[in-house]
Formats: C-alpha cells, sequence, structure tokens
C-alpha cells in the first residue's frame, strides 16, 4: 500500500526529502530532519512551522519538552502522518530519528527524544568515537560490556559510568574501557542515572563502526555451566550462578557429547543463561565440547570453546595420571601411603575465583595457599586461565618458568593432573581443599587441582611441604617478577605506600610471620609464627587510623572481634608491621 | 609451624582434660629444637619451640575430673607459653598439652560443638 500523507506541507517535505534520497544513496532522515517534520505537524498551535522549529531548536529546550511541544500541536491526521513516515516510509530513518518521532506519537514513554530505544534513553548514530545519543539533562550514562562480561565476575548490572549528559540530556563520546572496551558487534547493556538518582529502562545496543567487521565470537563461561545426570538418559544444564551470565543474551551455543557425538544446540536468554529446563542426552560421566556463535563468529560451530563434564562419571575407575606422592610425614615407615584416595569431579570454578575458597591442608605449605588466595584477590582472571578442563577426567594446569636460554623470558609449564585426591578416612580431603563443600561431586576444584599440580611439578608433596615463599608462588603463577620488603626496618608510610599501590594496582600481595624464637610472642594473638598470609587490601579509618586486610589460608583462626571465623581479619598498621617479618608482591 | 591446627575429630578423643585455663608459671624449658632447613624468610619451615612444663590455674573443666591447678607439659611445637597465656587447654593422660598450637588451636564454640557431636 503506497504511503499517503494528508498534511500538504509535510507531504511536500517528504516528497523532498524522496528526491533527496533517490540523489544520494546513503542518505537518511536523522536528527535534524525529524525536527522539520515536526515543525509541519506542530503548527496546530497556530504558530508557523519556522516559529516551531525555532522552539524546537530553542538552546536548554529538553528532549521531554521538544517531544511534548511537537505533541501539544498534533492532530489526530497528523499523528496518522507521522505514523505512515514510520511504518510505511520510504526513505530511510536512523534509529535516533525514529525514536524521536516515535515518542511524539506516544509509542514510547517519552523522554527519549532524538535517540533510539527506550524509555527515557537513546543512541544515535554509531559508535566510532564512544556511545553517542540523548537523555536528561545532567544524567550520568552506566554501561557494561555484556560480550566480555561473561569472562570476568560481573552481574549484568555492573555497570561502570562512562559519560554525562550535557544541559540539553546529549551526550557524546562515552566509551567503556580496560577488558570492556567496545569492539565491533560487543553487546552493550546501558541505562542513565538520573540526578533524582532512579533510571532509564535499560538498553542494549550492538556496536557497529568501530571496525571493519565484527571480529570477536560470544565469550563463554565454561565455569557457570553445572551438568547433573538426571536419570533416563537426560542431564540438565544450569547457570551456576544465575545472577552471571554464562555467554551474551542471543549467543547460541553447541553441546557435542564426546561418547556418542550428537550435537544439541541452545540460545542463551536475555539474562545470559539457559531456557528453564534445558537438557542434553547423556549421562554422568559424559563430556560436551562446547561451541559458540554470537551469528557472525564462528556460526558453523568449527572452534570449540572448551569441555565440560557430568559429574559422578568414573574416570574408568583407573588412576588416568599418577599422582605426586604423599609429604613424608603421611608415609608409612615402609614408604606406603597412610590415606586412599577419592575421584573429585565438582566444577573447577563456582563464581569464580576467590580469595575464600583457598583452605589450607594438612601440610606446611601456607605460602602456596596464602599466595593463591592473594592472586585469587587480584587476579581473579589469571587463576581461571591457568586451569583448564580437558573433558577426559584431566585438567591442564599452566605455570611459568624463566627459560634461561631465551634470556630468561618466561616460558609456559604444562602440567596434566586427574581429579584424585588425597582423603582422610571419615572422607575430608588431606591438603589443600576449597570452602564449599568436601563432597567429591560438588567441591570447587581450582585450588586443590593447582596444588596438586603444582607438587606434581616441584616432585611431590613433601617437595612443596616444608616451608617456602609466597613470591616464588606469584613468580611461578603469573610469570612477572617481584619484591620482598623486610618490616622491622620500614617505615610505617612507606610500608602503607606499598600496600596501597599493590591493591589499588590489583597486584598480588602476602605477607609472613617471625618463626624462630619469636613464637611465643604470637601466642593469644589469634596471629601465628612461621604463618604466611594473603594481604587482601586496606582501610583508613575517618580518625586516620590505617588498617591492613588480611587472610589466614586456614580459613579460619583470626584475632578476636573480626566478625565470622573465616580467617580475614584487619590489623592496624602498626601491629602488622610488628607482627610480620616481611612482605611479598608483584612489582 | 603454620599447618592448620589437627581436625578436632583426631584430638578429641585423646583428651582426658579439656579446661579453660591460664597460664601462672613457666616451672621448666627443655633444649632448642634442631633448627629446620629452610631459605632465609621462607615461612611454613617446621621449626618447633623447646618443649616446656607450665602450670595452669584452671577456671572451668569441659571434660574431665574436676581439678584446680595442673602441671603440664608443653612438647615441641610450633608456639610457645608465658605466664598470663589462656584459653581452651585439651591435656591427655600423659599430661601432655594436644593441638598443634595449644590454647589457641580451637576456639570454646567448637570444641564445645565437637563435644554435643561426640
Amino acid at each position: 500500500m503506497p504511503m499517503r500523507i494528508s498534511d500538504s506541507k509535510l507531504a511536500s517535505l517528504y516528497a523532498a526529502f524522496e528526491r533527496q534520497q533517490q540523489s544520494s544513496a546513503g542518505f537518511k532522515l536523522g536528527r535534524e530532519q525529524a525536527l522539520e517534520i515536526l515543525s509541519m505537524v506542530g503548527d496546530r498551535s497556530g504558530w508557523s512551522a519556522t516559529k516551531v522549529l525555532a522552539e524546537l531548536k530553542k538552546p536548554g529546550l529538553s528532549q521531554d519538552a521538544q517531544v511534548a511541544l511537537a505533541a501539544k500541536g498534533l492532530s489526530k491526521s497528523e499523528k496518522k502522518d507521522l505514523e505512515a513516515i514510520l511504518d510505511q516510509g520510504t526513505v530511510k530513518l536512523d534509529p535516533g530519528a525514529k525514536a524521536f518521532l516515535e515518542a511524539v506519537v506516544g509509542r514510547t514513554g517519552g523522554g527519549g527524544g532524538g535517540g533510539g530505544g527506550v524509555n527515557g534513553l537513546s543512541v544515535t548514530g554509531d559508535q566510532k568515537d564512544g556511545l553517542t545519543g540523548v537523555t536528561k539533562a545532567g544524567a550520568t550514562i552506566e554501561a557494561i560490556n555484556i560480550t566480555t562480561a561473561p569472562g570476568g565476575r560481573l552481574h549484568m548490572d555492573d555497570t561502570m559510568v562512562i559519560g554525562k549528559a550535557d544541559a540539553n540530556g546529549k551526550f557524546s563520546m562515552a566509551k567503556l574501557t580496560g577488558d570492556q572496551a567496545m569492539r565491533e558487534g560487543d553487546l552493550i547493556r546501558m541505562r542513565a542515572r538520573y540526578a533524582d538518582g532512579t533510571t532509564s529502562d535499560w538498553m542494549t545496543v550492538k556496536a557497529k563502526g568501530i571496525e571493519a567487521k565484527d571480529s570477536r565470537n560470544a565469550v563463554v563461561a565454561l565455569f557457570r555451566i553445572g551438568l547433573a545426570d538426571t536419570g533416563s538418559g537426560k542431564v540438565s544444564v544450569e547457570n551456576i550462578n544465575a545472577s552471571r551470565q554464562v555467554s551474551e543474551p542471543g549467543a547460541k551455543l553447541q553441546f557435542t557429547n564426546l561418547r556418542t557425538n550428537e550435537k544439541t544446540q541452545v540460545t542463551i536468554t536475555d539474562l545470559g543463561g539457559f531456557p528453564d529446563g534445558f537438557k542434553l542426552n547423556g549421562k554422568a560421566g559424559d563430556s560436551f565440547s562446547v561451541a559458540a556463535t554470537d551469528g557472525t563468529n564462528n556460526s558453523a560451530f568449527t572452534t570449540a570453546v572448551g569441555n565440560v563434564t557430568v559429574p559422578g562419571g568414573n574416570p574408568g575407575g583407573t588412576d588416568l595420571i599418577p599422582d605426586p606422592a604423599l609429604h613424608r610425614d603421611e608415609l608409612n615407615a615402609d614408604g606406603t601411603p597412610k590415606f586412599g584416595k577419592k575421584s573429585y569431579t565438582g566444577p573447577l570454578f563456582i563464581d569464580g575465583a576467590k580469595a575464600g575458597d583457598v583452605q589450607q591442608g594438612q601440610i606446611g605449605n601456607c605460602y602456596f595457599p596464602a599466595a593463591m588466595a592473594a592472586l585469587a584477590q587480584h587476579h581473579p582472571d589469571a587463576v581461571q586461565n591457568m586451569i583448564k578442563d580437558n573433558g577426559d577426567g584431566t585438567y591442564t594446569v599452566t605455570f611459568k618458568q624463566q627459560d634461561w636460554a631465551t634470556g630468561g623470558r618466561y616460558k609456559d609449564v604444562q602440567i596434566k593432573v586427574d581429579g584424585d585426591l588425597y582423603t582422610r578416612s571419615w572422607g575430608g580431603p588431606l591438603y589443600g581443599h576449597s570452602s564449599n563443600s568436601s563432597d567429591p561431586k560438588k567441591m570447587e576444584l581450582w585450588f586443590p587441582l593447582i596444588e596438586k599440580a603444582y607438587a606434581q611439578w616441584k616432585g611431590s608433596y613433601d617437595s612443596i611441604g616444608n616451608g617456602g615463599h609466597v613470591s616464588d608462588v606469584f613468580e611461578d603463577c603469573l610469570g612477572v617478577s617481584t619484591s620482598s620488603m623486610g618490616l622491622s626496618y620500614s617505615s610505617l608510610d612507606s610500608v602503607w605506600s606499598r600496600i596501597t599501590k599493590n591493591v589499588d594496582e590489583k597486584k598480588a600481595i602476602g605477607a609472613g610471620t617471625y618463626g624462630e624464637d619469636q613464637e611465643a610472642k604470637y601466642t593469644n594473638t589469634g596471629v601465628y609464627a612461621d604463618h604466611a598470609y594473603s594481604v587482601l587490601g586496606y582501610e583508613k579509618a575517618a580518625n586516620g587510623e590505617r588498617y591492613v586486610l588480611m587472610r589466614n589460608p586456614w580459613g579460619e583462626s583470626e584475632p578476636a572481634g573480626n566478625g565470622p571465623n573465616d580467617g580475614v581479619f584487619k590489623l592496624k598498621l602498626q601491629d602488622f608491621t610488628k607482627l610480620y617479618q616481611t612482605m611479598y608482591f608483584v612489582s | 609451624m603454620a599447618k592448620p591446627p589437627e581436625p578436632i575429630e583426631d584430638v578429641l578423643p585423646r583428651a582426658t582434660w579439656i579446661v579453660d585455663a591460664e597460664v601462672t608459671e613457666v616451672l621448666k624449658t627443655g633444649s632448642a629444637p634442631p633448627k629446620a632447613e629452610a631459605a632465609p624468610g621462607a615461612t611454613s619451615t617446621g621449626q618447633k619451640t623447646a618443649a616446656q612444663t607450665v602450670k595452669l590455674k584452671v577456671k572451668r573443666v569441659l571434660k574431665g575430673q574436676d581439678v584446680a591447678e595442673l602441671v603440664v607439659e608443653k612438647p615441641e611445637a610450633g608456639y610457645a607459653l608465658k605466664a598470663g597465656n589462656h584459653g581452651p587447654f585439651l591435656i591427655d593422660s600423659t599430661k601432655t598439652i594436644l593441638g598443634r598450637y595449644g590454647p589457641d588451636s580451637y576456639s570454646f564454640e567448637r570444641i564445645q560443638k565437637a563435644l554435643a557431636a561426640s
């Protein structure tokens, strides 16, 4: 049906736009043209079109006021004309102009004048120079890159402020930075926060104009995919941390059962998870290869992200990989082990890597869990990247080692381990374990398996269980240089400066207490001699008192008055320098 | 020592007394154990302190016969005692203090829970 515009002046203006499009193929109706259209239909108030246009363009006029002014002079037939332009128009409208006109005809709740998508916020143009658009005057623009967010520990609402609207409600060059920096095709979730604290609706923008093509595929958080054998040949699939994403909304994941080769596809929901009730054909012990596409990249699912395994499977009932030997304290006189083993099949990560996951076992390697908890606190992504589920009951842990053949550059050292861990007679793990559960099917495995791989690499649990340095572990995991600081001869200010610098820069830091001959001063303090701790952060009280936030790698035992007995506590800076001998840090 | 305290389930069955007590006097200190071999600045070296004989003033008995005072042995361990130190002491039939860190090994709450469960 041909488009019909009843208002003669508007019809004449639109015809001019049609001619312009014919002479210039890329021509679109933008904000300027939308205002001209509105000036034609806003003349019912008795003003001329020129006067209406001048009013609409008046400096300082808010988007709400522009919409209200245009709508005030709008007759029923003029409204129909605008709807015809919106729905049947032959000249292309850019998203901002479209949203503006839709607001005038009442299709959105207003306040979205001039730009694209939701109540109170619109985006115009491409994102070559960041996000540009309109909202209410003075509003801040909050956004999160939900294409990259699944790889981190972000909720979909964990936005950063990227810009502020001016007095006319316009904002421009609003950019996400760091890991969230926008690339072509990324999905950006955003909203405006007004001066009164209320917000616009959420809107999602697919970034464009940044690069020649979209080359970043949907990121998949494999560690959030929870599989469970539900019987009858079915495996339930769920996001084990529903408040965070498995992947970007709309992405397709393909699961390939490595036993049967059956392929199953699923579309990620608007909340970044799986549809309720989503199941795969399979059973306990099955491994699935996971591939993803954002619709542009990897659309044939040729590249897999990795594997996930249904817990409870018996990896053949045999030792897949010989395990590192026990510490000498756990061997009988004839060299036979005092403890048996169990196969652990829980998830590598639940909710990412966190300091609170780490629990030291019955082995003298406090430096190792203290370092790993500090790494989880300050470098969670590095921890997540250093261990991979191979999908066959084995895991590969990648450490770093200086290679003197290449002038001391760090090279990767990959250590493969299986899920077997030494256990006590009553079932709990003997060495490092996680805080969430001691159940072999549920325990979060990243820490005990990285510790096991470390023992494998260094020779045995005995090799790593007789003391060491936190900084060595930082170096072995990150491949970076480290330093230490003696606290007995350092000024309070220099210690404070080092702690705040490292914490602010998200660089791992730990500390060790005195050992030889000074044990007596620790009794009843809640701090233990000859022991390593993680430095999690710092606090400065209103009265200027400086505190260091610490964690005991036992996951318990702390000075009194520090809340739940979870090993986390704070010490006044001067007490810290008295009780601790050395601070170790990534430099 | 820097290993965590032993699981209380392993220690409790060996405790003849569990008392809330305070060290009033260190009666005797043994010879220093050999130095642990470890790099300078390392932690978890396993270094132990000399054995001690100490007198405890008992405020409360959680398990065992009522007693007002005990003379007990602190074995070579990763902690040392001095007058004024206090807390829950688990003591075996030879009057040796149990728990890797003596009175800092377990909280009263944890001991009471374990006792209730045993």
